[in-house]
């Protein structure tokens, strides 16, 4: 039973990942450079290495990628908040 | 940040870290198979790379969580503070070999599919040593891959530093699961005291040391005593001499620490969070005309918050203003960008800007 489970959870996983690399190949080639200027001219070793990344945390590029975001998000501080 | 991303953006002081890591790292495996291979004679040559392995990645997974606190209780620890993402990918690297290792030689050539078999597997019998302690350093090694994974610049710009901390956060978890992993592999197999004094001694150094630093952190976070603000909203930090010139004092305000530096008899104050993993830029130093952060070495000018080019960091900046012997600082930032108005502490002063 026990068993059983475990497998399931485990092939979840494995697809899921799988989908973030088959994406993520996709993405560090023509995508990375669209969200992020600082990544437009990048070299493939740059790429290779968020490639594993980006398997894993794919929802969250597939969204900005979509929606055309061209700046990664920048961070808010209680000064930052309260300088705005 | 500014700049085309790099695979690694190599300097000198890189490059030495990583050399004294690595001839650190494969000492440590060396010593330890000749060592171990001389005084047991009859274990074997895979059981010799399991324990080699996984002790090396253990204790360097004690280093890195030293490194934080050292550096908090001790300046001279900095050096190791620079380069830890590449400490931590290398004891990824360590880990993962261990791991591989134990799942070829007890999960490969079961009946049972070995991914599932290192999440059920204990040997049966009494509950303690039926846990299958396998199952926490997998899930250890889980998180050892997230931090590997986004340790690169671009994941602290994309998750955004105060995000991507809280991810890397997830590490003292993987503590807890590697004290769980080995103490109740240990107790399933304990032949000899040693392994199990080792892990407890290794637990109360991480408690202790987070804990001697934790203390001296409440220090800074003191709140501002009531009678320090003056009526205009500006608080008394502390006099003129207490600060040395090129270096700051800190002062909680606003909810968050502000950075005041003295410079050629100059004060201005800036937000003490770095842009870039949030390092407390007041234990930094103003080098060539620019607050240094302690940790990685960003820059900022202490008049307007802003990054040299390219970069195109930017922190808020507070007003100063010096009254007789006291130095005091607006308790709020100017706008982002903004040049803060600062003071001098001798009224003939006119030289210009860093
Ligand atoms: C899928 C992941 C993992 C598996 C299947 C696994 C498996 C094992 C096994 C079978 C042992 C007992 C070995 C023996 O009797 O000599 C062991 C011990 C140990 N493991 Fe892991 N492990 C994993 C992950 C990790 C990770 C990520 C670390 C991180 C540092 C780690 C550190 C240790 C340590 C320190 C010991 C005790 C020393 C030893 O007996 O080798 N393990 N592990
Ligand atoms: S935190 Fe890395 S340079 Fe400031």
């Amino acid at each position: 039973m026990v068993e059983t489970i475990i497998g399931w959870l485990l092939a979840a996983w494995g697809i899921y990942l799988f989908c973030g690399f088959v994406f993520g190949v996709l993405f560090v080639w023509k995508g990375v450079g669209n969200i992020d200027p600082d990544a437009r001219n990048a070299s493939i070793g740059f790429r290779l290495i968020i490639l594993p990344g980006v398997a894993v945390f794919w929802p969250i590029f597939i969204r900005r990628w979509r929606s055309q975001v061209s700046t990664p998000p920048s961070e808010k501080t209680a000064h930052k908040w309260s300088a705005s | 940040m500014g700049h085309t991303y790099r695979t690694v953006t190599w300097n000198r002081q890189k490059r030495i870290y990583d050399l004294v890591l690595w001839s650190g790292i494969v000492g440590y495996l060396i010593v330890f198979m000749v060592v171990g291979g001389l005084t047991f004679p009859n274990v074997t040559i895979e059981t010799l790379l399991l324990r080699s392995t996984s002790t090396c990645a253990f204790l360097l997974l004690h280093i890195i969580l030293s490194i934080g606190p050292l550096t908090r209780l001790d300046t001279r620890f900095l050096p190791l503070l620079y380069n830890r993402r590449h400490m931590g990918v290398s004891m990824f690297g360590v880990a993962l070999v261990h791991a591989t290792l134990a799942f070829i030689q007890f999960h490969a050539l079961g009946d049972l599919n070995p991914f599932v078999s290192v999440f059920v597997s204990g040997t049966a019998g009494d509950i303690l040593s039926s846990i299958p302690f396998q199952a926490f350093g997998a899930l250890a090694l889980l998180i050892l891959f997230l931090m590997a994974a986004t340790s690169h610049d671009f994941w602290l710009s994309q998750f955004s530093a105060p995000t991507w901390k809280r991810l890397h956060m997830l590490v003292y978890g993987a503590y807890l699961l590697l004290v769980g992993h080995v103490a109740f592999g240990y107790v399933q197999d304990a032949t000899s005291p040693v392994p199990g004094v080792l892990l407890g001694i290794g637990a109360m150094w991480i408690v202790g040391i987070h804990l001697a630093a934790g203390f001296r952190e409440l220090k800074y976070d003191r709140p501002v005593a009531p009678e320090d603000v003056s009526a205009d909203g500006y608080v008394r930090v502390c006099s003129v001499d207490d600060i040395e010139e090129n270096e700051a004092v800190t002062a909680t305000i606003s909810g968050e620490r502000v950075a005041v530096f003295k410079h050629g008899n100059r004060f201005s104050a800036v937000s003490n969070v770095c842009q870039h993993q949030n390092g407390p830029l007041g234990e930094g130093r103003i080098i060539d005309g620019y607050i240094t952060c302690p940790w990685h070495g960003y820059q900022y000018c202490p008049l307007t918050g802003k990054s040299p080019e390219p970069f195109t960091e930017r922190i808020p900046t507070f007003d100063v203003r010096v009254e007789g012997n006291s130095v005091f600082v607006s308790d709020h930032p100017n706008q982002l960008g903004e040049e803060g108005q600062f003071e001098s502490s001798s009224s003939d002063d006119s030289s210009s800007i860093p």
